[in-house]
């Protein structure tokens, strides 16, 4: 992603204390399919958080976390619901210029708790 | 010379001299055509309606891909399917977003909507990543040296000229999202 130019390059800084409180995380079987947002060189930090806050209704603090994951990992799993659910994000994500996928959610180590529950 | 977006009592302000409103809406509408380029004409008029499109397949434009990439990572049937049932109405809604930002382009100083603002970030950011596809920006380091390039005097050439357009693409929709953040912090 390209960094915000208001904020620099601390952004890199702030750390996640505090954020990782997820009281309603779902448990494996329930969710079956992920939503993925995948990094890509283009996308500014600041507009893929304002997507997560204003689509999803995520948290500014959430909705951080899960932009450095993209930006740090190359991708984030933001999502996760039916598969249903989830194509229908990737059909708004899409939308908003997002590189989004679908996946159904295996029993690897990636937990799709971590992403939190979608609106709705 | 423009002025970034910034949010205040009047709401999201910005604005833009002719020439630049000129080079926006040529960029709007090339975006636009992409998109349109392909929707047929003499077509099933009960699927159009309910947004079908057995016809999509997958671009083979890297811009166009990248504005309508596959939904799955490694199944291009079910890609495909996806698209079918999809593709149109993504391409709808983005084609609504660059036209109603095109038309809004009408007068140097801009004021708008939180709804009119959200249109115009989804809009400069779809020129923004076609602009990229065509700067064959593919990671990091690549965008990085686009990003250096800040000084209209180097405009020397066509990619030198695509380079200094998306970078102040990019500056304008970077104030135009720490505007909406602000306007978001603003009512919350």
């Amino acid at each position: 992603m390209t960094p915000s130019v208001a904020y620099g390059t601390d952004i890199d800084q702030r750390t996640d204390t505090a954020q990782q409180t997820s009281t309603d995380v779902l448990t494996a079987p329930d969710i079956p399919w992920n939503l993925v947002i995948w990094n890509d060189p283009v996308n500014l930090m600041s507009y893929v958080s304002y997507v997560f806050q204003s689509y999803f209704g995520y948290s500014e603090a959430k909705s951080h976390k899960l932009m450095m994951e993209v930006h740090k990992k190359g991708r984030s799993i933001v999502a996760h619901g039916s598969k249903e659910q989830v194509e229908q994000h990737a059909v708004a994500m899409h939308g908003f210029g997002l590189w989004a996928t679908v996946e159904k959610a295996a029993s690897g180590n990636e937990t799709p708790g971590k992403g939190g529950r979608q609106r709705g | 010379m423009a002025k970034a977006f910034k949010y205040g009592l009047k709401g999201i302000t910005g604005h833009l001299e002719p020439a630049e409103r000129d080079l926006l809406r040529g960029l709007l509408d090339d975006v636009i055509s992409m998109l349109e380029s392909d929707v047929r004409e003499n077509e099933d008029p009960l699927a159009a309606l309910i947004g079908l499109d057995m016809d999509a397949k997958k671009p083979s434009d890297r811009a166009l891909l990248r504005l309508l990439p596959n939904v799955m990572k490694d199944d291009d049937a079910g890609s495909l399917e996806f698209r079918q049932l999809t593709e149109r109405s993504v391409r709808e809604s983005k084609i609504g977003a660059l036209k109603a930002t095109a038309l809004g382009l009408d007068k140097n100083d801009l004021v708008l909507t939180g709804e009119e603002a959200a249109r115009w970030s989804m809009a400069l950011n779809d020129v923004r990543l076609v602009l990229a596809e065509r700067l064959d920006i593919r990671d990091e380091a690549d965008a990085d040296h686009i990003h250096s390039m800040q000084d209209w005097s180097q405009a020397e050439d066509v990619e030198s000229y695509l380079a200094l357009v998306y970078n102040f693409t990019t500056w304008l929709q970077e104030s135009l999202v720490q505007s909406m953040i602000s306007a978001r912090q603003a009512q919350s």
